[in-house]
């Protein structure tokens, strides 16, 4: 589903609401800058400065059912050269995450990952690196998981036989459940308000 | 010279011969480095899918706090993606005192707070800046004569706020590649990005980003790759088949983190202090020619 | 004057190297008689120029010729006082630094430069700068009481100097007084316009007398001796003054030829003229019903940057617009305003603005209009977005504002027409014509000048008045006439300022400089001037026709009646004339001649050809040096002479020339047509122009008209003089030698 271009502000105010760091995109003049310094570029549907304008010109749809949000590899190489200093990166992020909050799942493999990484932040406090892999393989379902899986089996052993693998899992941090009640008040008392 | 140790959730894993690596090293340039007690992971850059922008700076926010409440070092984080996260925040609660109160007041569920005296350094920043060429020299017994080294800076060790370094031509890892006797050889995409955390989900996209960074070291007559960040090795080191799969390349190049190299340079146990065993693609023969 | 003449060469410089002095000084004084010749290794230092004072004291030397280096160098240097006649030979630039060492050519080629120095010398004069009758004023007339008028009269103040201000509405303040608020330095947020506090001070200020609903009827006299009869509130008067500011400003595009942007069509579409006073006299309504405006669009080039209206861009109108969609939001901050855009132009630091702009949420939009219309009573915008490639429509809209460009106040709103003259092509039934921008007779009244040339300063495009602005910016093609502000070129308020005190500036200069009779620029400091030999005149006008400052009028007898401090001292007048009846001190036409015959032609047989080359010194000779310094090296067969302007050259000389049996005869001037560069206007231009009178006096000589050619040198060409030179010998060896040699 397409929108036609409408200047009025009202998906611009939406954003400016309730996306971190989107009211930084009313600085934004066009200049390109960041579609040409991106690594991923040619990857993208729309490049950073496209986003910007797609979200003024009233094309939510677009915007976050893009690629390009989901895309950002936080090489911060964009927002170094921006002549309006836009922190580019965290306007993507802050996209990336509302679009996913309100149910929009573009690049689901980079998706799942995110969320898997975070749950487990939330779980145990830090990450487990070869439990997180099997994690994110498994999100697809059983087939998914099983494929993937074989598919870098032979990475996964090579690390291992290189002493690049805790075996040991990874045990929650003593402060966890202080830890869990700080990012709770985070997401209720950030922008956007508690998870939909 | 104290320093707190941020470890981040790679450094026992895939970083191990970071590591392994860095601790002589460190010890015999005189740094003494103490962890934070119950650190949490920094969400590296991929936090946002799951967390908002607060609840991330929080995140952080605790580590910076567990470590302003034991003593005021600075805290050295190895890999860069922690680097950045923590330096970045801590940037952006220094200087908006009404983040700084919201920040404290998620801080005060866990009965934790952060006044923002904390720094945040690079290990390069702290080996040029507070150590000194001079002193690592010093420490040099095995100069790594002739040996061509690509210095990989890749993004987030200096970008975006290049403290101490240039973000268009950096210069630091280069320096510290010389100090042990090696040629950093020319490297124009040393500051291109290598894929990061969304390497694995998006790999058809990353292996180009790899394929430019290995050819360009090796076009430059790089014998191996030196990197400092644990998620840059990864993407480089273990891909690589993948790479030469897809382009019909046929790269073999080391990945080794600045540290093992140092360890080499100054004499220590390749594999107890330098962990090159660890590294999957060999690089014992070039060092051991180096060497002599 | 009793010529008392010392040659002094200098061997310094790689001149001792290159020549043979000794020989220098014996052939390259033949047939003139010097008092005195002497060399120095370092005639520039203190020792040297001793040996000359010490000559001029005890000798009584008077004239005196300096071989050594450029005549662009060290003028201050070898200045023995105004009563002495000092004359330059390029032996450095044009000889030792272009030409091989020691070799016989470039012998020939020192020893003739020396003989050309000598001839001139010898025709030169003492200048007697001109002193008029009449006494001098140094006060300076303002036409306009506009901000840039009031600034220029109150820079001139402060220099000291009288000023009188002809302002033609009831009140001081132009557009500046009209304006709500201001967007200047430092850029950052609206501030007050000042234009209150500005005339208060004007008025109050001593030495500015004002004339308000006054315009000036007639400006008779020249620099220095202007006579202006204004007519103020139904009062006739005279004021004297030295030199004229015209800041009369400028006007807002005439928005009824915007009709497909909806002007006329709905009342709500106004432009930005219209939108600065209604703001201005209070609250921004919508005018058809005076409900409040919600939604508000600006569309910028409206009839700008367009080949159908104004093709060029007004360099404001960005600002202007986003200084009104502020005054919007500062009346109600939940206003929308779009602003629809070809390109944002905020130069330098404006950039600021922009930020600003776009900070407080004013939506940009990058397309062009399609259209413009109603609906529900309120208007629509029909867009081509440029950057996301769809057509947009923006809805519910109280106002649209056309951000209209600036046309000078001296820009007519038709061509106008005057009968035509016996010979000009395209006359109308009536018999009348069409007058071309550049005259006189175009622009709209504003100083009613007595000049035979028009009431009015020439335009160049789109109705500014034509300066040079490379390198003179407040000029104009009238001396002692400067302007200033939007009559210039459109502009903003911080520049209209900086222009005002450049153009009063000019101004007090002018004043001082031909009080003592000297000349402004470009030959600023020249105390010669024109002088006409009546007696031979045939009347046929050339000179007053062509003179590009409309120096000289026409007395009751149809003579050419010349106003020397309105001259240039450029000599296109004396480059003009059939008979040859106007000199200057140290420059005429018989004395250029002489030059040319001193050049020593060898004969057919020696294989040496010669060329006369005439350099015009404003752009080509000092390119001509610039090779020279670079070491450039070109044919040793050419003859450098000097001219003031191309335009001062008389085809006489080439007669000459080519009689003597100079094989060429190549002119380097300034570029000449739209975007010109010549310094006097119109000076190559009519070189070349005349020179195709010429190639018809040469086929009847049955000589080759290759042997004169004409070529635009721009002072950054010195590259290319070799290769220029190179050509051109190429040419002269391909036509052969000049048959009337020897003869």
């Amino acid at each position: 589903m397409e929108n036609k271009i409408n200047y009025g502000p009202s998906f611009s105010e939406e954003v400016f609401q309730n996306v971190d760091f989107g009211e930084e995109i009313k600085m934004c003049m066009n200049c390109g800058v960041c579609a040409g310094s991106c690594p991923l570029r040619e990857h993208m549907d729309y490049p950073p400065r496209q986003i910007f304008s797609l979200i003024r010109a009233g094309k939510r749809e677009e915007v976050l059912s893009s690629k390009s949000i989901m895309l950002c590899t936080s090489c911060y190489t964009c927002e170094v050269r921006c002549p309006r200093s836009i922190p580019v990166i965290d306007v993507m992020h802050g996209l990336a995450h509302y679009a996913l909050k309100k149910g929009y799942v573009p690049r689901k493999d980079t998706a799942d990952f995110g969320r898997e990484f975070w749950n487990q932040v939330y779980k145990i406090g830090r990450i487990d690196e070869k439990d997180l892999p099997r994690k994110v393989f498994f999100a697809g379902g059983v087939v998914n998981g099983i494929k993937a899986t074989l598919n870098f089996m032979d990475i996964g052993l090579k690390l291992f036989l290189h002493h690049r693998m805790k075996l040991l899992p990874e045990k929650k941090i003593k402060g966890i459940a202080s830890l869990r009640k700080m990012l709770d008040k985070a997401e209720k008392i950030g922008k956007g308000g508690t998870v939909t | 010279m104290k320093y707190f140790l941020y470890w981040g959730c790679s450094l026992e894993g895939t970083g191990a011969n970071f590591l392994v690596s860095l601790n002589p090293v460190c010890e015999a340039l005189g740094i003494e480095f103490e962890e934070i007690e119950d650190w949490n992971c920094c969400g590296a850059s991929i936090s946002y899918a799951g967390a908002n922008d607060l609840a991330v700076k929080v995140l952080n926010a605790r580590n910076l706090a567990l470590a302003e409440a034991k003593a005021n070092y600075d805290i050295v984080a190895p890999c860069s993606s922690c680097y950045i996260q923590m330096i970045k925040i801590n940037h952006e609660i220094q200087e908006d005192p009404e983040l700084l109160s919201q920040v404290n007041e998620c801080l005060k569920e866990g009965n934790l707070a952060y006044k923002g005296g904390i720094k945040v350094r690079h290990i390069q920043d702290v080996l040029y800046n507070d150590i000194g060429i001079d002193a690592i020299k010093a420490k040099v017994v095995k100069p790594l004569k002739g040996l061509k080294v690509a210095g990989y800076v890749g993004c987030q060790s200096v970008r975006p706020f290049g403290e101490y370094d240039s973000v268009n031509k950096p210069v630091v890892q280069d320096r510290l590649i010389e100090a042990l006797g090696a040629e950093a050889v020319p490297f124009p995409n040393k500051i291109k990005c290598c894929g990061s955390g969304i390497f694995l989900p998006e790999i058809d996209y990353c292996l180009e980003l790899a394929k430019n960074i290995l050819e360009d070291a090796v076009n430059h007559g790089g014998e191996l790759i030196s990197t400092v960040c644990p998620m840059c090795a990864m993407n480089l080191e273990m891909y690589q088949g993948r790479v030469n799969e897809k382009y019909g390349t046929d790269f073999d190049i080391p990945i080794v983190y600045l540290t093992q190299l140092m360890a080499v340079a100054f004499g220590m146990d390749l594999k107890k202090d330098a962990a090159l065993h660890y590294n999957v693609i060999p690089p014992e023969g070039i060092l051991k020619k180096a060497v002599g | 004057m009793d010529q008392k003449t010392a040659i002094y060469i200098c061997t310094g410089c790689g001149i001792g190297d290159a020549v043979d002095v000794e020989q220098l000084k014996e052939n390259g004084t033949e047939d003139f008689s010097i008092d005195l010749i002497k060399d120095h290794s370092f005639l520039c230092g203190q020792e040297g120029l001793e040996v000359i004072t010490k000559d001029i004291e005890e000798v009584g030397i008077n004239t005196i010729i300096i071989a050594a280096c450029s005549q662009r160098v060290n003028y201050d240097v070898f200045n023995f006082g105004g009563d002495k006649v000092v004359e330059r030979v390029n032996l450095r630039e044009q000889v030792a630094w272009s030409q091989v060492p020691g070799e016989e050519d470039t012998q020939m080629l020192a020893e003739d430069n020396l003989k050309i120095g000598c001839a001139k010398a010898k025709d030169t004069s003492v200048p007697e700068p001109f002193k008029a009758e009449e006494e001098y004023s140094k006060d300076i007339l303002v036409v306009g009481g506009g901000l840039a008028g009031m600034t220029a009269a109150l820079e001139t103040a402060k220099a000291g100097y009288q000023a009188i201000i002809v302002e033609k509405e009831d009140r001081l303040g132009g557009f500046l007084g009209k304006m709500k608020k201001l967007v200047t330095m430092p850029y950052k947020e609206l501030s007050d316009t000042g234009a209150a506090d500005l005339i208060k001070s004007v008025e109050d200020n001593p030495k500015i007398k004002v004339f308000t609903s006054a315009t000036v009827e007639k400006t008779t006299g020249a620099p220095g001796l202007y006579s202006v009869d204004i007519k103020a509130n139904g009062n006739s008067l005279t004021e004297r003054v030295g030199a004229i500011v015209q800041a009369t400003g400028w006007v807002p595009y005439d928005a009824n030829k915007l009709g497909h942007l909806g002007y006329g069509e709905f009342k709500d579409v106004i432009t930005n003229v219209e939108m600065e006073e209604m703001a201005a006299a209070g609250k921004i309504t919508r005018p058809s019903d005076g409900s409040p405006v919600k939604n508000a669009l600006f569309i910028q080039c409206a009839g700008s940057r367009d080949p159908e209206h104004l093709p060029y861009c007004s360099s404001s109108c960005c600002l202007v617009s986003m200084k009104q969609a502020t005054y919007l939001k500062e009346q109600d901050p939940e206003t929308v305003n779009y602003i629809l855009y070809k390109d944002i132009r905020t130069v330098g630091q404006s950039e600021d603005f922009y930020r600003k702009a776009q900070n407080d949420g004013n939506i940009f939009v990058r397309g062009t209009t399609t259209n413009v219309g109603e609906s529900g009573g309120k208007l629509f915008v029909e867009a081509d977005d440029e950057l996301l490639g769809e057509n947009v429509k923006i809805e519910e809209l109280d106002l649209v504002v056309l951000a209209v460009g600036m046309v000078p106040a001296s820009q007519p709103l038709e061509a106008p027409r005057i009968k035509a003259p016996a010979d000009a092509e395209g006359a109308d039934e009536e018999g009348m014509i069409e007058v071309a921008p550049d005259s006189g007779f175009f622009a709209n009244s504003a100083l009613n000048l007595e000049y035979r040339q028009g009431p009015e300063l020439p335009t160049l495009k789109y109705g500014f008045p034509d300066s040079h602005f490379i390198c003179f910016p407040y000029e104009t093609r009238r001396t002692g006439i400067y302007t200033a502000g939007g009559i210039r070129r459109p502009m903003e308020t911080a520049k209209a300022i900086d222009d005002a005190v450049g153009a009063a500036m000019k101004a007090v200069q002018c004043t001082e400089a031909t009080a003592i009779g000297m000349a402004v620029h470009p030959r600023a400091g020249d105390m010669t001037y024109p002088e006409f030999n009546m007696k031979r005149c045939t009347q046929c006008k050339r000179c007053t026709e062509e003179c590009p400052f409309g120096a000289i009028n026409e007395d009751e007898k149809a003579n050419p009646l010349p106003n020397p401090t309105r001259c240039r001292r450029c000599g296109i007048c004396m480059g003009a004339c059939p008979e040859r009846i106007i000199s200057f001190k140290n420059y005429s036409v018989g004395m250029i001649g002489n030059m040319i015959k001193a050049v020593n032609v060898p004969e057919e047989d020696e294989e040496k050809p010669r060329v006369i080359c005439l350099v015009c010194e404003n752009d080509a000779y000092p390119a001509i040096d610039m090779a020279g310094i670079k070491r450039m090296k070109w044919s040793p067969y050419v003859r450098f002479i000097p001219m003031r302007c191309l335009g001062s050259m008389n085809l006489v000389w080439i007669a000459d020339a080519l009689s003597r049996g100079i094989d060429g005869i190549l002119l380097m001037g300034c570029r000449h047509g739209d975007d010109y560069q010549c310094h006097f206007v119109k000076g190559s231009e009519l070189a070349n122009t005349r020179l195709s009178k010429v190639s018809e006096t040469l086929d009847r000589l049955a000589l080759e008209s290759d042997r004169v050619k004409f070529v635009e040198v721009g002072i950054s060409d010195y590259e290319k003089i070799p290769e220029i030179i190179g050509e051109f010998m190429e040419t002269i060896e391909e036509v052969g030698p000049n048959p009337y040699k020897g003869w």
